[in-house]
């Protein structure tokens, strides 16, 4: 198992890419950036990266290291320019180190998974005690981020640094409606962001990551990110979050819905079987170290269409009746139909039947009683159903009214975990 | 005299740096003379150093350690008599080793009799020999040199109730360069001692000989013109001497010092130095080849002066404030080793008495583009002692042997100038001439290796210089060149063992040979040059085609 | 002439009973035959039922829609009626084999060709039922995807497609079966390539508006009211 592991690990790092490494030599902290297609957003980014470590971290050894799924625009050119070299003398910016910025492609199609390993594996034979991943299209990214996600990894050997984002209201249905609660719930540990597009991790975390092979697994497979905050909550790691920003609204559109949701609650959900024993003896949650303050969001105006919401809901349980009775009991069922049978101003996906709704969604997904990647997908329409819920009650509330709902189905969620226990051991 | 006149001997010149009092006490009374120096020639000989700059000698009260002078055109009493020098002058020459001394030019001892009649009274002939002014706005704006001392640049006379101008301690007035008669009079002193056989000046200072409101009184225009004249004179008198500016300046403000040529004929690289220390933590070449590129073209009879270490602080004046606190949390994390933006510490307390870093700087300082300087008692790892004062921690007595004063001085203890370095690590009884001599694997040993194949190739002294840039930014790499001599030089900075692929395709075909222990390495092909190297390590090969 | 009677009665009951002490040990080879097969068929059955519980096949039917049929059928489940299928199969088998030792001519040949259907058989049902079983996932597939891309008519489509896939099964089936295969296979052939074009003609000439729309969606923005729908939901 070890041989295959480090085989596979050496057929990611390229002659090349390992050259690279050797010519960076040891470093302090790795800054990844897993790209493809970015050159629209990437430059500001990787613009941010580079003041923030001239600014944050002049005197440590920082490398940036990019890798890339084949991309055809000059998105690995624009991250090289970040690179501050005694060559490159008609630079404006001033360094005391060299820092080196360096890509790699890990293959011609974007896998995240295969990125991240990438990365990590750079990571780990560069010895770096930090590595901070930024996404490339987060142009709303300051160069102060990298001090608050590196610094608690770098200097107070937290070995994950979850993120936590300004949003608007109605934005991040699906983080703060299911996978923060789910993930609280299930894991004991109240991290806001369980799938962050930035995070930081320690050098420690890293190698394990790539040595204890999670990622030949489902649930490591589907959803790496996601599978990342998993192991550091089941591992003996430490834990914390760091305040950064506002988020900036990533693309929208159907499609980018089915892919969210398999590699967020498709991986949370295969995480379940594989992790049994660790989050069944879990009976409540423990806040983690929060790093920063949260600033009110400027909150814009958001013309949403709230009548077409319903509409997916309605139409989608009225169209998957078959599947979903696959899947649920036919009294959640049921109450489902009665809900999707309401008009726009009494609607309500109630927080105890949303929850009930995902943990039956997890013990068929458990059990298999259909194809599990069609689990997931039933499951957008009622997400939908319950996104039309989110954006009515955080319409007109305050900050501390949104707060005091999210926290009130977080309760229901760690409240219900016993029926999940229950229905997950059933046969069905 | 038995010393080569060529004329730019300087070029090739190992220069060794040392004060009188420091050295070797003939006569017992704890103070180090022109006697011993004499005696200790030979082992400057056999070290395979070719010059030697003294520090100053002349009356002077010391309260700057020589640099405030009081009588130009004599020898202290404690370091002997005329005659002494001019012995010891002549000793050197025969033994091929050339002399500079040390020329003041800025200021003099408030205690020189010229200051003395200049302040008695506003009428006096000297008066306009120094710089008075009747309030102390003149010049402001002027930078203060020893920011940890002195607090303005002017100094109230009780005696002429008048200010006077000094750049240094206000013990210093400066003299008036706007004024002929001081010109004139100078000249005369650099004649004097010029007419003794002296080989060369290091002229102090030389920057603020010239005052202007509305400037930064430094590098001025005036101060070019003095200093031409100055050069015209000596030429055309005294052909094959050697003038060193000293100036901490950026090297695009040093360049006029060489003028076309016509002026300086070698002018101290301050900026390069720190730079050096600093590349060797950040374990990076960053800041050693951005120093250099800013580096301009100087006339191709002038030279850059190197050196590690002096007899003063380590200066951080020519660094960002960024370099600056690094060098200080790095190298002086004590605050009582920093002085006047710098740090009075001696070269091996500087690299944690580490001798592969010690070689590895010195192999930088003898195989980049200038002449190097050795600062006394750095070729056996001295010590120093941030505890006497000022900058006189890295000014105490010579350690020749593990026995009495450490071999400086027959003279009681008590009555050294300075007490030498008693430390377990740094102390005479560890760090001594003797015990090193005695064995061939010695700190001295190296060193009289390195230098005496640094005199052999003169592509150190006179050539040209083209830096590699290997993707390992931990690898300083560069190519002298001279004629048909070229020399590859490759410099590890880092504590680690490091693997380097140098790209050498123009000069596929040649065998390289590794210049200390003269064995070949592989041809060059096609392929980058694969160099595997140990911590610190450094090499210089000889580039052959056969 | 009594005594002629007489003696030819006798002679023919005495050929009679040595015509039945002929056959009669066959006749009970034949029942032995029949029974040990029975207990033979039995045990099979037991055994595969343990098997294809052991294999869960009752949720592969169940995926493949087989088992609703049944249900719907007032047939017993998949489990029950595939094992029942296996002791009748094997039973009628150990039939025909004592029937084949009975020696009755020109039954021979239809035994032996009960036998060399039986694979044939077998591999239609293996290939009707992985029919059935792809019919349901794909079918399943795209009604997933058509609701999510929120398609209107996303039944329409996941029956069609369902339909589609049985069709063709069912038509392998009967190709491995030698029966009536060339007439399925035109049928079938007929079947798809006019509701191809049928659909070819809709989506051209009917569905142009819907088509244009499809491509601008795809290849053009949206309109802005169309994008505020959807928040990030990450």
């Amino acid at each position: 198992m070890i041989r295959e592991l480090e085989l596979s690990e050496e057929s990611l790092l390229t002659d090349e890419f390992l050259r690279q490494l050797i010519n960076i030599g040891e470093v302090d902290i790795v800054v990844g950036l897993s790209t493809h297609n970015n050159a629209r957003t990437i430059r500001p980014v990787v613009a941010a990266i580079q003041a923030g470590i001239l600014k944050c971290f002049p005197r440590e050894r920082v490398a940036i290291i990019n890798a890339d799924g084949g991309s055809q625009d000059d998105t690995i050119e624009q991250v090289q320019n970040a690179s501050i070299d005694d060559l490159r003398r008609d630079s404006k910016v001033y360094a005391l180190r060299t820092l080196h910025s360096i890509s790699v492609q890990y293959g011609r199609i974007p896998d995240s998974g295969k990125a991240l390993h990438t990365i990590f594996a750079g990571a780990d034979l560069l010895r770096a005690k930090a590595c901070v991943l930024i996404s490339p299209e987060t142009t709303t990214i300051e160069p102060d981020w990298l001090q608050r996600l590196a610094r608690p990894a770098y200097y107070d050997n937290f070995d994950l640094v979850c993120p936590i984002y300004q949003r608007h209201r109605y934005e991040g249905a699906l983080v703060r409606d299911l996978l923060y609660p789910m993930t609280r719930s299930m894991y004991g540990s109240r991290i806001r962001e369980p799938y962050g597009s930035e995070f930081a991790i320690s050098g420690r975390l890293a190698a394990d990551y790539l040595s204890n092979g999670i990622m030949d697994q489902d649930w490591g497979r589907m959803g790496p990110e996601i599978s990342i905050t998993i192991l550091a909550l089941t591992g003996k790691y430490r834990v914390c979050q760091s305040f950064l920003g506002a988020k900036p609204p990533s693309s929208r559109g159907g499609h980018d819905m089915v892919a969210a949701m398999r590699r967020t609650v498709g991986a949370l959900f295969a995480s379940l079987d594989a992790n049994f024993p660790c989050w069944s003896a879990v009976t409540e949650s423990q806040p983690v170290p929060t790093l920063g303050t949260v600033t009110a969001h400027p909150q814009e105006a958001l013309r949403i269409n709230r009548k077409r919401l319903l509409d997916l809901f309605a139409d989608g349980v009225t169209q998957l009746d078959p599947v979903l009775s696959s899947i649920l009991s036919p009294s959640v069922l049921s109450d489902i139909r009665g809900i999707a049978a309401l008009g726009i101003d009494e609607f309500d996906y109630p927080a105890e039947l949303w929850t009930r709704t995902v943990f039956e969604f997890a013990a068929s997904y458990h059990k298999s009683t259909i194809n599990r990647d069609h689990i997931i997908q039933a499951l957008i329409p009622l997400y939908r159903g319950r996104s039309l819920t989110f954006v009515i009650e955080n319409r007109d509330g305050s900050e501390q009214d949104i707060e005091r709902r999210e926290e009130s189905l977080c309760a229901d969620f760690e409240r219900l975990k016993p029926f999940l226990l229950e229905i997950w051991a059933e046969r069905k | 005299m038995a010393v080569n006149a060529e004329a730019t001997w300087y070029q090739h010149a190992i220069i060794y740096q040392v004060h009188v009092r420091t050295f070797s006490d003939a006569n017992d009374d704890g103070i180090g003379d022109f006697a011993g120096l004499a005696q200790r020639l030979d082992y400057l000989q056999e070290l395979g150093v070719n010059a030697i700059w003294l520090m100053p000698f002349f009356p002077s009260p010391l309260r700057d350690d020589g640099y405030d002078i009081s009588d130009y055109k004599s020898v202290h009493p404690s370091y002997g008599t005329l005659e002494d020098f001019k012995k010891f002058l002549s000793t050197a020459h025969e033994r091929g080793i050339r002399v500079i001394i040390e020329m003041v030019l800025n200021h003099t001892s408030d205690q020189h009799p010229w200051f003395h009649e200049s302040r008695s009274s506003r009428d006096n002939p000297k008066r306009d020999w120094y710089v008075w002014s009747d309030s102390d706005s003149k010049y402001s704006g002027t930078r203060i040199i020893f920011v940890d001392t002195e607090m303005s640049n002017w100094a109230w006379d009780p005696i002429s109730k008048s200010y006077y101008w000094h750049r240094f301690f206000s013990h210093q007035p400066d003299l008036n360069y706007d004024n002929p008669a001081v010109r004139e009079e100078m000249w005369q002193v650099m004649k004097f001692w010029l007419e003794l056989g002296i080989d060369g000046f290091r002229l102090d200072a030389v920057p603020y000989l010239i005052e202007r409101e509305g400037t930064s009184c430094e590098n001025l225009p005036e101060t070019h013109a003095i200093i031409r004249d100055l050069r015209k004179r000596v030429d055309e008198q005294f052909p094959g001497v050697m003038l060193l500016a000293e100036a901490n300046q950026w090297p695009a403000d040093l360049r006029p010092y060489f003028g076309d040529g016509d002026e300086f004929h070698m002018a101290f690289h301050f900026p390069l130095m720190p730079r050096m220390f600093m590349g060797v933590r950040l374990e990076d070449r960053k800041p050693i080849t951005e120093i250099l590129h800013q580096t301009p073209e100087i006339p191709a009879a002038c030279q850059w002066c190197l050196f590690l270490r002096n007899h003063d602080e380590l200066t951080l004046e020519m660094v960002t404030d960024v370099e600056r606190d690094y060098m200080y949390d790095i190298y002086a994390r004590d605050k009582a080793m920093r002085l006047n933006l710098g740090i009075r510490r001696r070269l091996a307390p500087l690299l944690d008495n580490d001798r592969r870093r010690i070689e590895l700087m010195n192999g930088m300082l003898m195989s980049m583009p200038g002449t190097p300087i050795i600062y006394y008692g750095d070729e056996i790892g001295m010590g120093d002692n941030i505890y006497l004062g000022d900058r006189n921690g890295v000014r105490t007595p010579m350690q020749w042997s593990g026995g009495w004063n450490g071999g400086f001085s027959a003279a009681d203890p008590e009555r050294l100038y300075s007490p030498p370095i008693l430390n377990p690590v740094y102390g005479y009884q560890a760090v001594n001439v003797l015990s090193q001599k005695r064995s061939l694997h010695s700190l001295l040993s190296w060193m009289r290796h390195i230098i005496e194949i640094r005199r052999s190739n003169p592509v150190f002294g006179s050539g040209s210089i083209e830096f590699l840039y290997p993707a390992n930014h931990r690898i300083l790499a560069y190519v002298r060149q001279l004629g048909k001599e070229t020399v590859l030089v490759v410099n590890n900075l880092s504590s680690a063992a490091q693997a380097v692929e140098l790209d050498l395709r123009r000069y596929k075909g040649h065998i390289l040979i590794e210049m200390f222990g003269r064995n070949i390495f592989p041809r060059i092909g096609d392929l980058p040059y694969l160099l595997t190297m140990g911590p610190y390590q450094f090499y210089w090969f000889r580039l052959r085609r056969i | 002439m009594r005594e002629i009677i007489v003696n030819e009665l006798t002679q023919a009951f005495q050929q009679m009973a040595r015509d039945i002490a002929h056959y009669l040990p066959r006749l009970v080879v034949m029942l032995i035959i029949v029974l040990i097969g029975w207990v033979i068929a039995y045990l099979l059955k037991l055994l595969v039922r343990s098997l294809l519980r052991l294999t869960k096949f009752a949720k592969l039917s169940e995926n493949a829609g087989a088992a609703q049929l049944l249900h719907q059928a007032a047939l017993p489940s998949s489990t029950e009626l595939a094992s029942r299928f296996i002791f009748w199969i094997a039973w009628i088998g150990f039939v025909l084999l004592g029937v084949s030792v009975l020696g009755i001519a020109g039954l021979q040949e239809y035994i032996s060709r009960f036998f060399f259907f039986l694979p044939r058989l077998f591999a239609a049902c293996v290939i009707f039922f992985f029919g059935l079983v792809a019919a349901s996932f794909f079918s399943r597939a795209v009604l997933l995807t058509a609701v999510n891309a929120n398609f209107r008519s996303s039944r329409m489509f996941s029956v069609a497609i369902r339909l589609i896939i049985v069709i063709f099964a069912l038509s392998m089936a009967f190709e491995v079966l030698g029966i009536a295969e060339q007439t399925m296979l035109v049928a079938f052939a007929t079947v798809f390539g006019a509701a191809m074009l049928g659909l070819a003609i809709a989506f051209g000439l009917g569905g142009q508006d819907l088509a244009r729309k499809f491509l601008e969606k795809k290849f053009t923005r949206q309109n802005r009211e169309e994008r505020e729908d959807e928040l990030s939901p990450l």
